[in-house]
């Protein structure tokens, strides 16, 4: 079990996170909701220890992950927000790379690179540089990278993103395989649709407070309306129809 | 003062409301991104700010116009009984240095941006979309091209031209004299500094226009390697070459036309009515030359935009040309003996991959092995010149020399090289993987400099030697440079704790200068003396002996050091972060 508690972060003396709880339990697809700035990349990189808590902790089978790092590491597949890869490096080589670090024997991993790249039908562009690839071609890349070593913690940040629709609807059902095999799951995502269908729990944070903490049919029951309407609700109180009208009439004036 | 005013603030309104228009702005726009960032990836590129930029191109002019105080002061002068002497005729060398250097500094400038010059696909997804045409583009990058190469010129320039007469002009009480050297002084180093950008840029549209671009990228990097070769060769050749013009006959020889800064001397010299009937024909050569040049530069580079900028659409995003590298049994055994953790491994591949792929590092490691190589082959010459016989060459200081100097270059240099950062975004990988406690870094970058450095010692010094000399000189030579070698890695990698390309830039420190002059001090003991000493020493090899305790104390120095540091010095690190002078404990949080 994945878990977080009291978790606080300040830059500065400015809170992005603060006071952030909560628990991953096996099987279970978490979903972390927000409008940008509530705090969803900072927890997620407390969560994956990129960053250090300034209060709380998180822990992984009930112990601090701070205190072996490495070693939750190794148990953790991360998809970041952005795809930030070696333009220079092919797809094949870019996942030799993470398989070697994370030191997986080399005729597994290459046998493990070439099926995930057929799967991802990246297999006929693996020996050109990331720098030539499109940004779904780069997401898939992060998603092999992030999968190839089987690890029981997945943490995906808008992982969706410049996917085409095929490879976004394999990507979902495999995240509720991942569920059903009993993996930890963290999901984070901006796509209300998605996390409603994929996750089975969501997290919604407010300038890096939790305002809502639920199963995703029980926040529907409660409020008695879908996720979207939800999400609006208790993060934004804008009427989006009125801003969108005042966008046309700024656009119409001279 | 309102009736002076009004004109000034009429044509600043003038020129605000043009500078704003849509041609100056996109103008401005290829200007800027010359000195920030720009290039095809989404590199971040080492962003120093235009000012800073044009500082530091300025200054080497400068700096050497102030060293050459002790050549022409009258004192020095007197204090040297040199009397009466001729300016004109003193001050030819080190013109003809200043042209070289500003070709060289400008050429560089060129190469550095080349891939900046031209639009790009990131220009065509911007610009095209908006209601402008293709032509517009194409006059505004060219109007940017011309305006960069002025700029250039004039900045590299500007402080010799001035400082440089006023030195040489010091012990004449003429104005006049100094107002026309200054004058034909600055008229050659900016006719040299424009050829040399305007011949980059040839070469850049020839290769556009020709090569299909897939072939042109990656023939680029190699074709920008050679050009840095022949500017550092020209930079180094310079002070050999105004004694060769001296002695010139009536024509001029062939390898002028290999030299065009010897064109702008020649220039130089007819405009003071000093040229001789072969530099007349050589400063006839100047302005057809750059007019020619001018001309193909503006064809190819036409041809090169129909080809490359405004196809860019219909070309692939995805490279077809892929080739499939199979694992080696050099990298089987490499891994089995050499690199043992998988952190060694991984890193060993991604700094390797690097370092031959990255077009900033590609270019770092070409201008140092063009370095190498002059300085080789002077030091060749050098051996050849005063020797009998092949044997007695090979023996002398000049020829042993070779791989030192080769390899206080390869070590130092990729030690450089380390520095430079690569896709600094990217290296949250390593940040999310590596164990930062675990020191590895050490070894990983002597293990990568070793196996650059080693091989070529094994495989040309020692058979070279064994050839001329026997197995005996052969061995204690190849024994020698290997030990040297592997103490430089040792000196040159203190306290080093990053995962080479994966930190930012080291900031500046009170230090630098001193590890600066250190290098040069390192290299004098290193690739000078010692083969110096090797020299005499193989004669009666046990004599060798005497550098057993040098070698001792260089290698016992780096380990202690080593050793002294704490563990949180030990730690890999991602960022150079000033020290602070306080530190905060932020005990309330």
């Amino acid at each position: 079990m994945l878990e977080a508690v009291n978790l606080t972060k300040r830059y500065a003396s400015l809170p992005a996170v603060q006071d952030l709880s909560f628990s991953l339990q096996p099987g279970k697809v978490l979903g972390c909701l927000g409008p940008n700035g509530s705090g969803k990349s900072t927890t997620v990189k407390m969560l994956t220890g990129l960053l250090q808590p300034t209060r709380g902790v998180v822990q992984f089978d009930g112990r601090n992950i701070q205190e072996n790092l490495t070693a939750y590491r190794s148990r953790l597949g991360y998809v970041p927000e952005e795809a930030h890869l070696y333009p220079f490096l092919t797809g094949w080589e870019y996942l030799e790379l993470v398989g070697t670090l994370r030191g997986m024997a080399v005729f597994e991993l290459h046998k493990k690179i070439d099926s995930l790249l057929q799967l991802f039908s990246l297999h006929p562009s693996r020996h050109a540089t990331i720098g030539s690839y499109s940004k779904g071609m780069r997401q898939r890349i992060l998603l092999i990278a992030a999968i190839m070593h089987n690890p029981e913690v997945f943490i995906f940040d808008e992982p969706l993103s410049g996917l085409d629709v095929t490879s976004a609807l394999i990507f979902k059902n495999l995240v509720q395989a991942l569920g059903q095999q009993g993996k930890l799951v963290f999901y984070c995502s901006h796509v209300l649709e998605v996390v409603e269908k994929v996750c089975s729990d969501v997290l919604i944070l407010r300038r890096g407070v939790v305002i809502a903490q639920d199963s995703v049919a029980n926040i529907g029951r409660i409020l008695g309306q879908s996720l979207e309407n939800t999400f609006l609700h208790l993060v934004d109180d804008v009427d989006t129809m009125t801003v969108a009208r005042d966008i046309v009439t700024v656009m119409k004036a001279a | 003062m309102a009736i002076l005013r009004s004109p000034v603030d009429a044509i600043q309104h003038h020129w605000e409301y043009y500078r704003e228009r849509p041609f100056l702005r996109l103008v401005r726009l290829f200007v800027a991104r010359v000195f920030r960032g720009g290039g095809d990836s989404d590199s971040e590129g080492i962003d120093l700010g235009i000012g800073l930029v044009l500082t530091l191109l300025a200054m080497p002019g400068g700096f050497v116009s102030l060293l050459l105080l002790d050549k022409y002061g009258t004192l020095l002068q007197w204090m040297r009984g040199t009397l009466n002497v001729d300016p004109l005729l003193m001050a030819l060398p080190d013109e003809y240095f200043f042209i070289v250097l500003s070709m060289t500094v400008t050429g560089a400038v060129a190469v550095w941006r080349w891939d900046a010059i031209f639009p790009d696909r990131r220009d065509y997804m911007n610009l095209v979309p908006l209601p402008m045409s293709m032509r517009t583009i194409f006059l505004a990058n060219l109007v940017a091209v011309l305006f960069l190469a002025v700029l250039i010129a004039l900045d590299v320039n500007a402080a010799s031209c001035v400082l440089f007469p006023m030195v040489v002009a010091a012990t004449q009480t003429k104005f006049l004299f100094f107002a026309r050297f200054a004058a034909v002084h600055a008229l050659g180093v900016l006719l040299a500094s424009v050829f040399a950008f305007l011949a980059v840029f040839t070469v850049l549209g020839l290769m556009m226009a020709l090569l299909p671009p897939r072939a042109f990228k990656r023939i680029s990097a190699y074709v920008r390697g050679l050009i840095v070769v022949y500017l550092v060769t020209l930079l180094c050749t310079s002070f050999a070459v105004p004694s060769l013009l001296r002695r010139l006959p009536k024509a001029p020889p062939l390898w002028t036309l290999l030299l065009p800064s010897t064109w702008f001397l020649a220039l130089c010299q007819s405009l003071r009515d000093r040229a001789g009937p072969a530099l007349a024909a050589m400063a006839a050569r100047t302005f057809p030359g750059i007019a020619v040049l001018t001309a193909l530069a503006l064809c190819v580079y036409a041809v090169g935009y129909q080809r490359h900028f405004v196809r860019i659409a219909e070309m692939s995003d995805t490279g077809s040309d892929q080739h499939a590298v199979r694992r080696s049994r050099f990298s089987f055994y490499l891994d089995r003996l050499i690199l043992r953790t998988p952190f060694q491994r991984g890193g060993f591949l991604f700094v390797w991959k690097t370092l031959f792929r990255s077009e900033a590092h590609r270019l770092v490691i070409t201008g140092i092995g063009g370095l190498g190589l002059v300085l080789a082959s002077q030091a060749l010459m050098s051996a050849f010149e005063p020797a009998k016989s092949l044997r007695e060459a090979a023996m002398s200081p000049d020829a042993l020399s070779i791989p030192f100097i080769l390899s206080f270059l390869i070590v130092v240099g990729i030690r450089v090289v380390f520095e430079l950062p690569v896709e600094l975004r990217s290296n949250w990988i390593f940040r999310l993987m590596l164990d930062a406690e675990k020191q590895e870094c050490e070894p990983l970058a002597r293990r990568v400099i070793l196996i650059l450095v080693l091989p070529w010692i094994f495989a040309v010094a020692l058979p070279v030697y064994v050839y001329f000399e026997g197995w005996v000189v052969a061995c204690l030579h190849a024994l020698l440079v290997t030990a040297w070698s592997v103490l430089l890695t040792n000196v040159v990698l203190i306290r080093f704790r990053k995962l080479p390309f994966t930190c930012s830039l080291p900031l500046f420190k009170q230090h630098s200068i001193v590890i600066l002059l250190a290098c040069c001090f390192g290299f004098l003991c290193y690739a000078v003396s010692t083969p110096d000493f090797e020299s005499w020493a193989l004669l009666q090899p046990a004599r060798m002996i005497d550098l057993v305790p040098v070698a001792v104390v260089a290698w016992f120095i780096p380990r202690r050091l080593g050793k002294s540091t704490t563990d949180i010095e030990k730690e890999m690190i991602f960022e150079e972060l000033p020290t602070r002078t306080i530190e905060a404990l932020q005990l309330g949080d």
